[in-house]
Order: C-alpha cells, then structure tokens, then sequence
C-alpha cells in the first residue's frame, strides 16, 4: 500500500478539511434541527476520511479501525439526538432553533 | 482470566452495580406496576448509591500499579484518586436524585439510575485510559448518557431545551475533538499516550499538523468541561434539567474530563508543554473573569451556580496548567473539595425548588422556615467561596500559593480578587435566606436528600478541618504520574 498509487496525502487532508469546515458552517448557520445533524454527520465524516488517510499514511491499518469506532459512536449519538428532536418536535410543533430561546442570561 | 484484569475493578464494579440495577428494576418493575409511585421502585435508586458507597470503600483494598489490555489502562495513583472522586460524586448523585426521581418520573426509575451508572461507567474508564481510541469510546460512554438524563423531565419545555443545548454542543465538540486526535494520530503514528510521549522525548517533530490537532482536542474537551469560550451550555442546560442530575453534571464530567486532559497533556504531550500551557491560561483566565461576572447579576440559583461553577472551572485549569506536581496534586484536591460542596448547594437547591421556583424570591426567609437547611447551604456557600475551614479555602488557598510560587503572580491577584467579589454573589444568597423574607412552613426533605445532603455537609467540614492527608496523597499521586 503505497501513496504513490493515488494522489498524495495533502489532497485527502485538504479534502476532509473542507468537508469538516462545511459541517462547521452548517452547524453555525442552518436553524433547521435535523439539518444541524446532518451538518455534524459531515462533521464526523470528515474525521473518518482522515484518519484512513492518516493511516494509509503511516502504512497500518490502524486509522482504519479508528475510524470504525469513529462511525460507530456517532451512530449512537446521532440516535439520542434524533430522540431528543423527536421531543422539541412534540412540545413545539417545530423544529427551528430560533424558536428555542426560554433560557438565557 | 485476563491477566492484570484487577486494575479494571472500579469500572467493574460500577458495572455490576448497573447490572444489578438493571434487574432490580425489571423485577420490582412487574411486582409494583399498580403502586408505581412510592412503590419498591424507590429501593433501585437506593441499591445504585448503596452499591457505589460500597465500591467506594472496595477501592482501599486495591492493588495499585496495575496495567491491562497492553497498557491501554493503567490503575495508578492518580486513576484510583480520581475514581473515588468519581464514585462519591456517582453514589453522592444518586442518593440525592431518589426522592426527586420517584416524584417526577416515578415510573422511569430504573432508567434514570442506569443512564447514570453507565455514564458513571465511561468517566472510571476515562481515569485510566491511555489509549487514544480508549479515551475516545470512554469519552462518549460518559456523554451520551448524560444527553438522555437531560432530557428525562420530558414533559417542561425547559428540560428539553437545555438537554438540546448540552446534545448539540457535546455532539459538536466531540467531533471536533476527534478531528483533533485524528491529527495526533496521524502526526505521532500510534495512539498509545506513552510511546507517543517517548516519541516526542526522542524529537519526533510534529510540525503544525500537531499543533492544530492539540488545539482542535483542546477546544472539544473545554466543550466538555464547560470552560469559556466553549461554556454556552452550561448555564441554560443547569436550569433546564432535573436538579439531582445536575448536581452530578457540575462534577462527574468535570473530573473525567480533567482526568482525561491530564493523560493527553501531561503524560502524551507532557514534552510539549510550551505549546499548549499557554493556552490552558488563557482559558483559565477567561472562564475566571467571565464566570464571576455573569454570577453576578444572577436570580435564578441554579444559574448562578452554573456561572460560579464556571468560574471554578478557571481555577482546575490554573492548576492544571501548573502541570508540576504541586499543580496536578492540587487539581485533585480541589476536585475532591468542590464534588460535595457544589453536589450539596445542588440538593439544597432542589429541596427549595421543587415546585419549579428557583430565582431568590423563593430562598427568602430559607433560614426562618428551617434554619438546619439554611445553615447547611451557609457552609456549602462559604466553601464555594473560599472562606476559612471550609473546604474550598484549602483548596483556594493552596493553589493560589503555588500558582504563586510558580511565578504567576498576576494571576494570582487576579483569581484573589475575583474570589472577593464571588463573596458577593454568595452571600447574595444567604442575605434572602437570613434577613429577609417571612417565616412559614419548612419545604419538605426526603430521607435520601437529607442523608446525601448530610454527607456532603461532612465532606465539606471534614476536608475543611482535616484537609492534611488528602492533599498529601493527591500530590503523591500526581508525583507517581509525573515521575512515571
């Protein structure tokens, strides 16, 4: 398994870089929930795309099973955050952050 | 028989604890369905803070020094500090969450007390863990959790937006910090904190691949331990959610959170130092300022404590930042000093709130009502401030002397007159129990709150007056982790 046989580490890690800072934005930006979710979803997908890039690059397999616990975190989390969406959508008919704003000070 | 197994005898423990919880609740769960409230659901609750008190004795019969799974967890001093922190806060949060549990929920019971011991299960495994992967998976055994147990008061909107507010910024964070370590890994080539740190010693060069990847895992775990900039969660989240809970929540993570920053920090990245002390200070400095600010202008208790706590979150990161013995000892010290006082002002808080009020209105005349009460939360506020044998004035003291000695010394005036103006904030609070307001009926306590709020009295009076022995084996403990 050599580098050579595709293009070179950089490119990968530019290429989770941008994927991580596009589910930043999303999660700044976007007041739908579940769009918020997907945004962390790319989030996690961008750290599962560098470790195996990581890990082709240290030559070890390593990065790969990281990165299988990586998804399977997130799967879980991602559960309890759709449970816990599933209620603001009951109490709120709605979904939009905006309208979330009992509690501040 | 997995050799060494024994080093992992607290999580086990805990574990079997959670089992038995498990089954109780299914048991007691067909016997009681009919008498749901006050039922024998109560007795789960109280086999979880049984069961923890006594695997926290079990510690003191442990061999220490232990290591399993190829070093992936140790069972050194520091661990075996930190999980008695950690089970006292766990057995602590347990005992204070029956009579609140059973008359808010009372047919979740068991629910409630296994999503707690399993969160209690990742911050054991968190002590220990040197293992990049490890920590991460102990990282969100200890979380996830903790989003369900916000969320449990289904039915006030409150409960439900802060539980959204702790879910959106935990998940947030914790990626960021996985991207972090992603780096760490990519960068050193193993996810072994020793040999990553042997690598470093022997001038492996990281480059900024590492530096961003110690800035990435910093940011996800000051999300974790609610230090400013990353703390927008922590005021709104403590309002909102069960307050037995919280009382867990504002110490349980916080100590795995440290006991987790110091395995990446000290014992990984020990030989980069100058690259991220700097950094923990400004952190330090920021949640001390901001903290103390916005307690200030606080009417509703548990907010007030949320911003307190932050502000004490800035003071474990000073220790921490000293990353010499003194510094680290003294972080668990201090640790060991905030888990009853803080969990006791939480009980307390609880028992005045419980109809769901708690802005300072309701304390008015606290102490006429029932003046062991009001007494009780005068300590628990003197300790959070710092005043003479209370705990947290060993605790304040000690760390402002070393921080001191290690040439801090702006700091040091800067923590001093912001635990000044705390006084403030504090006795803000004790003004409305003791001078104001009428006299009436005393608020009702259950049995369990009053046995968790009395141990958290004795912890805070004991570590006050007593304090010698606790801080010799935390620094000793710390000592072990540094010169190992």
């Amino acid at each position: 398994m050599s580098l050579a046989a595709g293009p070179p580490l950089v490119a990968w890690l530019l290429l989770a870089a941008a994927l991580f800072c596009v589910g930043v934005y999303g999660v700044l930006t976007r007041k739908n929930l579940v769009a918020i979710l997907l945004s962390v979803e790319l989030m996690a997908n961008a750290v599962n795309l560098n470790l195996v890039a990581l890990g082709r690059y240290q030559g070890e397999l390593l990065g790969q099973a990281v990165a299988l616990f990586g998804m399977a975190l997130t799967v879980a989390e991602v559960g309890v955050g759709l449970a816990i969406v599933i209620l603001v959508h009951r109490r709120r008919q709605g979904i939009d952050v905006d309208e979330l704003s009992g509690l501040s000070g | 028989m997995i050799p060494g197994i024994e080093a992992l005898a607290v999580p086990l423990l805990v574990l079997a604890v959670a089992l038995a919880v498990l089954v109780a609740d299914l048991v007691v769960g067909e016997a009681g369905e009919a008498e749901a409230e006050h039922g024998p659901r109560r007795g789960v609750g109280a086999l979880a803070a049984v069961g923890l008190l006594g695997a926290l004795v079990a510690t003191w019969w442990l061999p220490v020094g232990g290591e399993v799974l190829g070093g992936a967890f140790v069972l050194d001093p520091f661990a075996l500090y930190m999980q008695r922190i950690m089970l006292l806060a766990g057995a602590l949060g347990c005992l204070g969450s029956i009579d609140h549990v059973d008359r808010a929920f009372p047919g979740r019971q068991g629910e409630y007390f296994l999503l707690l011991l399993s969160s209690l299960l990742g911050m054991t495994v968190l002590a220990g863990a040197r293992e990049l992967v490890l920590l991460v998976v102990a990282f969100e055994l200890m979380g996830i959790p903790l989003y369900a147990l916000a969320a449990l008061q289904k039915r006030q909107d409150a409960g439900v937006e802060g539980a959204l507010k702790l879910y959106l910024t935990g998940a947030a964070s914790s990626v960021v910090m996985l991207y972090g370590l992603s780096f760490l890994y990519g960068v050193t080539g193993t996810t072994s904190l020793p040999e990553i740190a042997r690598g470093l010693a022997q001038g492996v060069d990281g480059g900024p691949l590492l530096a961003l990847g110690l800035l990435l895992t910093l940011a996800g775990m000051g999300f974790k331990v609610g230090a400013v900039p990353f703390h927008m969660w922590v005021p709104d989240t403590y309002q909102g959610a069960p307050t037995p809970f919280v009382a867990f929540l504002s110490v349980g993570p916080k100590a795995a959170g440290f006991a987790a920053m110091v395995r990446l920090f000290v014992e990984g990245f020990g030989p980069l130092r100058d690259l991220w002390w700097p950094l923990i200070l400004v952190l330090s400095v920021a949640s001390m300022v901001l903290g103390s600010l916005m307690a200030i202008g606080q009417d509703h208790v548990k907010r007030l404590l949320a911003w307190s706590g932050i502000s004490h979150i800035g003071l474990l990161l000073l220790a921490f930042g000293l990353a010499s013995d003194q510094g680290l000892g003294l972080l668990l010290f201090y640790l060991a000093a905030y888990v009853p006082t803080n969990m006791g002002a939480f009980f307390v808080a609880q028992v005045v709130g419980r109809d769901g009020d708690d802005t300072l209105p309701a304390w008015q005349g606290l102490a006429r009502r029932s003046p062991a009460l009001g007494g009780v939360m005068l300590v628990f506020l003197l300790s959070l401030g710092g005043i003479p044998f209370a705990a947290g004035f060993w605790a304040k003291v000690l760390l402002f002397w070393a921080a001191w000695q290690a040439g801090m010394g702006a700091i040091v005036l800067l923590g001093a007159s912001l635990a000044v103006l705390a006084l403030f904030f504090y006795l803000r609070v004790a003004r409305a129990m003791f001078i104001e307001g009428q006299g009436g009926q005393a608020p009702p306590v259950g049995l369990p709150t009053a046995a968790a709020i009395l141990l958290c009295l004795l912890g805070v009076v004991g570590l006050g007056v007593w304090p010698r022995p606790f801080v010799d084996a935390a620094i000793a403990a710390a000592g072990a982790l540094l010169g190992g």
